[in-house]
C-alpha cells in the first residue's frame, strides 16, 4: 500500500485549541493532540481523526470557557470597584471630568438635533425624494440672475410633452390680504393660489373635505387647522364664504393639518389656481410674466438632470420669443425639494431659508466642543497617571497583561462617559426648549427621518469613552513593574509635553470660537449701521395696497402732510426691504441685437428723495413744474450710470421691453441721478435701478412717513385716526422701516447666539481642565514650594513660578488659532456682498480675554498653593 | 496529608506503568483502555498539573519530533511523594474493603 501523505489537522481547530489550553499544556499539548490525531489518520483515515480532532477540540473548550468566565467576572467586580472607589475618592476630578464631558456631549446632542432638523426640512412628504422644484436662470452677458419661478403654462406642457413627469403643480404667492368672515377681519400673509393636482402631489393631509375636488372650481380655499380656528372658532367651515379684500368671496372647500415647521412652505389657505384664469384667462396663457412657483412629480426612478438637459430644447420650442424680448438667455433648472431649504439660492423663495455652511459650521463647533471635553479627560487622566502606577505595578505583578490592564482602563473611561451620557441627556433634555426658541426651531431628541439618532447617541458614547481614555489607558498599561517599585515613575518628559500640546490644542479651539464670535457680532453690528444711502431712522410704512385709501391716496397725503409731527410723505409702489420687479431695458444708442439690460424698477412720487434723504448725484428730482415727468422721466442710480456706460446720464433715454410680444414703452428720460443705495440686504450688490414717477398709474402701494424726532407717539395716533377715518373697515397697518431692515439679519442674529452660546460652553469645559491640570500640578509641587518658601521666595515669586507654566501655552495657542481663525472667517464673510474687515484689534482682545480666563483659572489655585503654610507642606507624608 | 482523587490516582497509576514512556498520550490511551471511556486530553491536563505544582509528579520536556508537528513531549515521573501519596490511598482503599469484598462481589 501507497503510504499517503497524512494532512495536517484543520487549521481552525489547531487555532482554537491554542487559545483554549490552559498555559501549563501549552508547551506539549498541541503536540499530544497532533500525534494521536496523525496515529487515527494512519489506522481510520483522514476524514475519522479530523472529526475526533474536532470534537476533542469542542469537548475541552466548554470546561476551559466556563472557568475563564469564572474569573473574567470576579476581575471585573474587582475593576468595577476599582473604578468606582477612584470616582469616589477623587471627588473634585471626578466632578470636573463627567461634568466637563457631559457638557461636552450635551452640547453635541443639542447641536446635532438642531442639524437634524434642518435636514429634515421638506422630508415629510411621501413622494418627497421624487419632488423637484422648477428654477429660472436668466443669463445677461455676465449678469445671472436665478429665481425660483416660471410661467403660468409650463407646467401643463410639462405634463404632456414629457411622460417622465408624473404630475406638476404651480402656486401663486398672493401678497399680504385682507381676510373677512362675519365680523373678524385680519391682515393674512401666506395666502397662495395652488393647482387642484397639490394634494396628490404634497403630503398635506386633509382633515375635512374632499382632497380630489376641493381646488377643482373658481374662487373655493382650503385653509389650515389655524385659520379655521382663527375665523370660524367652534363653527364647522366647510361651505361658509370668506371675503379677500372686501372684493372676492371665496367658498371654503376643505381643511387642512397644521403645515409642518420643517417646511421652506409657509401658507395659512390655499385658493384654487382655477380663480386665476377666471380672473385674466388671457394673462394666464401667456409664456410671460413669471410669477409662479412649478413644482414637478417625477416618476419613480427617473433622474432629474436627464429631464434638466431637455429643457434646452423646451425653452427654444416655447419661448423663444421671449429670450429674445429679453435679449439674454433663459435656462430651466431643477432643484430636489429636499435640498431647498439649505442649498438654494434663488430669489423670491416662499420663506427665508437656511445655509449648508451654517450647517458645517455647527457640526464643527460640536466637533471642536467634544474635542475641548475629551482632552480635558486625558489630559487630568494622564496627569494622575503617577498615582495609579502603583496599582498596576501591581496588578502586573501578579499576572495582569497589557490586554487586561487597557481593557481596564478603557472600562473605566468607559464608566466615566456613561455617567457623562446621562447627565449630558437630562441637560439635553431640559434645555431643549431654550435651544429651540433661541434657533427658532421646534427641535426634538428623536426624529422619525432619522432613526439612528438616538442609537447614534449611544455609539457616539462608546466613542468617547475610548478617544478619551486611549492616551491614559496606553500610558498606564506601558508601566514597567521594575521601575514603578523602585522609585516613582516620572511623568513628566515625553507625557508632559503631550499634556501642554492638549492644552494649546483646545485653547487654540476657545480662541478661533471667540474670534470668531466677535466677527459675526462685528457683522451683524456693521450691517445694522453701514450708511445705506438713506436715513433708516424714523420712518413708518402704510400699507395700502388694496384699501380705499389708495383710491384718495393724494387727499390722505395731504391730510398727513399737515400734521407738525409729520415731515414728509412719499408714496412708491416698493419699499426698500422688499425685492423690486426686475425690467430689461436698452439704453438709447445701444447697438442693435445687443441684449438688453436687467434692471431694477420703483416707482414713486416727488417726495421719495426727502423723505428717505436719498442724496442726488446730477440732475434734478421730480416735480409738478414738469407736466410730462409723471409719464416719461426717470432718476437712475449711480450703478445703473456705471452699467450703461453713460458719461453725462442726463437728458439720455432708456427703452423697456415688455412682454413676449415685444411691444416696446415709449422711452423714458433721464432726469436725475440718485446716489447709490440699498434696497435690498447687505448680502447683495447694489444693482442697477431706475425710479419712475407714474407710481399713481401703477400702484401706489405704500406710503413712507417720515416723522419729527420725539413726537413718535403723537403721529401714531394722528396716522391711526386719519386712516379710519378715510377706510373704517381697513385695520390700520404700519411698520418702522428700521424694523424691517433689521428682518433681513434675523438668520445672522440666530447664527449669533447660537455661536456665543457654544462658545461659552467650550471656554467654559476648556477652563473646567485647565482648573483641574492647575490644582493636580500645585498638589504635586507642595513640596517643592515649601522648600521654596523656607528658603526666601515670596508669595508672588511662587505665584508666577505656577502661573508662567500655563499662561506661556496659551499664548502658543494663540499663535495656532489666529491664522485659522482667519482663514474661515474670511470665508464666511464672502457671503455678504458689504463686509467688515477683520481686525488684528479682534485677534489681540480674543487672545487676551482667552489669557485672561486661563489665569483666573489658574490663579486660584496657586494662591492657594503659594499661601500654604511650608511647615504643614513639608511635614507631609 | 490530603488525599488525592479517583482521577489522580488513576493517572499516578498510569505514569508509574508506563515508566519510561510516561507522556500524555499514553496515559490518555491507558486511561481510555483501562475505564473504556471515551477520555478527552483536556481532562487529563488539569489533574496533571495539579499533581505537579503539589509535588506529587515532576515532569521534563523530551526532544521535538515531527510525528508531533514538531512539538515536544513533556514526560512525567512519580515522586517519592507521590508513591507515598499512592501507598496512602492503597492503605484507605483496603482498610475500607476489609470484609466487604464479599457482600460487593455477590451483587455482581
Amino acid at each position: 500500500m501507497m503510504k499517503q501523505p497524512i494532512k495536517r489537522p484543520p487549521r481552525i481547530a489547531t487555532w482554537m485549541l491554542k487559545s483554549i489550553l490552559p498555559f501549563h499544556a501549552a508547551s506539549h499539548g498541541p503536540g499530544d493532540y497532533e500525534e494521536i490525531y496523525r496515529r487515527m489518520a494512519r489506522q481510520e483515515g483522514t476524514f475519522k481523526a479530523q472529526c475526533w480532532y474536532g470534537s476533542q477540540v469542542c469537548r475541552s473548550t466548554l470546561p476551559f470557557l466556563v472557568n475563564s468566565i469564572y474569573w473574567r467576572v470576579v476581575m471585573f467586580k474587582n475593576y468595577l470597584k476599582i473604578a468606582v472607589r477612584n470616582i469616589v475618592k477623587h471627588k473634585a476630578y471626578s466632578f470636573i471630568n463627567i461634568i466637563g464631558l457631559a457638557l461636552g456631549m450635551a452640547s453635541c446632542i443639542l447641536i446635532f438635533s438642531y442639524v437634524l432638523y434642518e435636514l429634515s426640512f421638506d422630508r415629510y412628504h411621501e413622494n418627497a425624494d421624487r419632488i423637484y422644484r422648477l428654477g429660472l436662470r436668466g443669463r445677461q452677458g455676465e449678469k445671472v440672475i436665478s429665481i425660483a419661478l416660471s410661467n403660468a403654462p409650463t407646467a401643463p406642457a410639462l405634463i404632456e410633452e414629457y411622460p417622465e413627469v408624473e404630475n406638476a403643480v404651480r402656486f401663486y404667492s398672493a401678497p399680504k390680504t385682507l381676510v373677512e368672515y362675519g365680523d373678524k377681519r385680519f391682515y393674512d400673509e401666506g395666502i397662495l393660489y395652488a393647482d387642484k393636482t397639490v394634494f396628490d402631489v404634497f403630503s398635506w393631509p386633509m382633515l375635512k373635505g374632499n382632497p380630489n375636488t376641493a381646488l377643482t372650481t373658481a374662487y373655493s380655499v382650503v385653509i389650515t387647522a389655524e385659520m379655521a380656528e382663527k375665523y370660524f372658532g367652534d363653527e364647522d367651515p366647510m361651505n361658509k364664504t370668506i371675503r379677500f379684500n372686501d372684493q372676492e368671496d371665496y367658498t371654503v372647500m376643505g381643511v387642512i393639518d397644521h403645515i409642518p415647521l420643517n417646511s421652506h412652505f409657509r401658507f395659512t389657505m390655499l385658493c384654487s389656481f382655477e380663480t386665476m384664469y377666471a380672473q385674466n384667462r388671457e394673462h394666464m396663457e401667456g409664456w410671460v410674466p413669471f410669477n409662479y412657483a412649478t413644482y414637478i412629480l417625477l416618476r419613480e426612478g427617473q433622474d432629474y438632470k436627464a429631464l434638466e438637459d431637455k429643457f434646452p430644447a423646451f425653452i427654444e420650442k416655447h419661448m423663444a420669443s421671449v429670450q429674445q424680448a429679453l435679449g439674454g438667455a433663459l435656462e430651466y433648472l431643477l432643484q430636489p425639494m429636499t435640498q431647498i431649504h439649505l442649498h438654494s439660492t434663488l430669489e423670491y423663495d416662499f420663506s427665508d431659508h437656511s445655509d449648508i455652511t451654517y450647517i458645517y459650521l455647527f457640526i464643527a463647533i460640536a466637533v471642536f466642543i467634544l474635542l475641548i471635553a475629551c482632552i480635558n479627560f486625558m489630559n487630568l487622566a494622564t496627569a494622575r497617571s503617577s498615582k495609579r502606577a502603583q496599582e498596576i505595578g501591581l496588578r502586573k505583578t501578579f499576572g495582569s497583561n497589557r490586554g487586561k490592564l487597557l481593557s481596564q482602563f478603557f472600562g473605566e473611561t468607559m464608566l466615566y462617559s456613561l455617567f457623562a451620557f446621562l447627565l449630558a441627556m437630562t441637560i439635553a433634555y431640559f434645555t431643549l426648549p431654550v435651544f429651540s426658541s433661541i434657533s427658532g426651531r421646534s427641535l426634538s431628541l428623536h426624529y422619525s427621518e432619522f432613526p439612528w439618532f438616538l442609537p447614534g447617541l449611544i455609539l457616539l458614547t462608546v466613542f468617547v469613552g475610548l478617544a478619551a481614555g486611549s492616551y491614559p489607558a496606553l500610558l498606564l498599561s506601558s508601566f514597567q513593574p521594575a521601575r514603578i517599585f523602585k522609585g516613582r515613575i516620572k511623568t513628566g518628559g515625553w507625557g508632559l509635553r503631550f499634556r501642554n500640546g492638549l492644552v494649546v490644542f483646545q485653547f487654540a479651539i476657545s480662541i478661533f470660537l471667540i474670534i470668531g464670535t466677535g466677527t459675526i457680532v462685528d457683522q451683524l453690528h456693521y450691517m445694522k449701521n453701514k450708511r445705506l444711502g438713506f436715513d433708516r431712522e424714523h420712518v413708518i410704512v402704510l400699507r395700502i395696497r388694496r384699501s380705499r385709501i389708495q383710491e384718495s391716496v393724494q387727499t390722505f397725503k395731504t391730510d398727513l402732510e399737515r400734521f407738525h409731527g409729520i415731515a414728509s410723505v412719499a408714496v412708491t409702489n416698493h419699499v426698500p426691504v422688499e425685492l423690486t420687479s426686475t425690467d430689461a431695458c436698452v439704453p438709447d444708442g445701444y447697438p442693435e441685437g445687443q441684449s438688453s439690460i436687467l434692471i431694477r424698477s420703483m416707482a414713486a412720487d416727488e417726495d421719495l428723495i426727502p423723505t428717505l434723504k436719498l442724496e442726488l448725484a446730477a440732475g434734478r428730482n421730480f416735480s409738478e413744474e414738469f407736466t410730462t415727468d409723471e409719464d416719461d422721466a426717470v432718476i437712475i442710480n449711480e450703478t445703473a450710470v456705471e452699467r450703461f456706460g453713460w458719461d453725462d446720464p442726463i437728458g439720455e433715454s432708456l427703452h423697456f421691453r415688455v412682454g413676449s410680444g415685444l411691444d416696446e414703452r415709449d422711452p423714458k428720460t433721464v432726469i436725475g441721478v440718485v446716489k447709490d443705495f440699498h434696497i435690498q440686504s447687505l448680502h447683495r450688490p447694489i444693482e442697477p435701478l431706475y425710479i419712475s414717477n407714474n407710481v399713481h398709474q401703477l400702484a401706489p402701494n405704500y406710503l413712507l412717513v417720515r416723522i419729527k424726532v420725539g413726537s413718535i407717539p403723537s403721529t401714531l395716533a394722528f396716522l391711526k385716526e386719519t386712516w379710519q377715518r378715510t377706510d373704517p373697515d381697513r385695520p390700520f397697518d404700519y411698520s418702522f422701516l428700521d424694523d424691517q431692515l433689521d428682518n433681513l439679519y434675523r438668520a445672522e442674529v440666530k447664527l449669533r447666539t447660537i455661536f456665543s452660546y457654544f462658545t461659552g460652553f467650550a471656554i467654559f469645559i476648556a477652563c473646567l481642565g485647565l482648573f483641574g491640570l492647575a490644582s493636580f500640578t500645585a498638589e504635586q509641587r507642595t513640596k517643592e514650594i515649601g522648600i521654596r518658601k523656607v528658603l526666601g521666595s515670596s508669595i508672588v515669586g511662587i505665584l508666577f513660578l505656577l502661573i508662567k507654566e500655563f499662561t506661556k501655552w496659551v499664548v502658543v495657542a494663540n499663535i495656532v488659532a489666529w491664522p485659522l481663525a482667519y482663514f474661515a472667517l474670511h470665508r464666511w464673510l464672502q457671503h455678504f456682498a458689504y463686509r467688515t474687515d477683520m481686525s488684528l484689534y479682534m485677534f489681540l482682545l480674543s487672545g487676551i480675554l482667552a489669557l485672561l480666563i486661563a489665569l483666573i483659572t489658574v490663579g486660584y489655585q496657586a494662591v492657594k498653593a503659594a499661601r500654604a503654610n511650608p511647615v504643614m507642606s513639608l511635614r507631609y507624608e | 496529608m490530603k488525599l488525592i482523587s479517583r482521577t489522580e490516582e488513576l493517572i499516578l497509576l498510569a505514569v508509574l506503568r508506563l515508566q519510561e514512556d510516561a507522556y500524555c498520550v499514553p496515559i490518555f490511551d491507558y486511561l481510555n483502555g483501562v475505564t473504556g471511556k471515551k477520555w478527552t486530553l483536556g481532562t487529563i491536563y488539569g489533574p496533571l498539573y495539579r499533581l505537579e505544582q503539589n509535588g506529587y509528579l515532576e515532569s521534563f520536556l523530551g526532544n521535538p519530533s515531527t510525528e508531533r508537528g514538531g512539538k515536544s513531549k513533556r514526560f512525567y515521573k512519580v515522586t517519592p511523594k507521590g508513591l507515598q501519596a499512592l501507598q496512602e490511598i492503597r492503605r484507605l482503599q483496603d482498610l475500607s474493603w476489609d470484609g466487604l469484598s464479599g457482600l460487593v462481589v455477590d451483587e455482581t
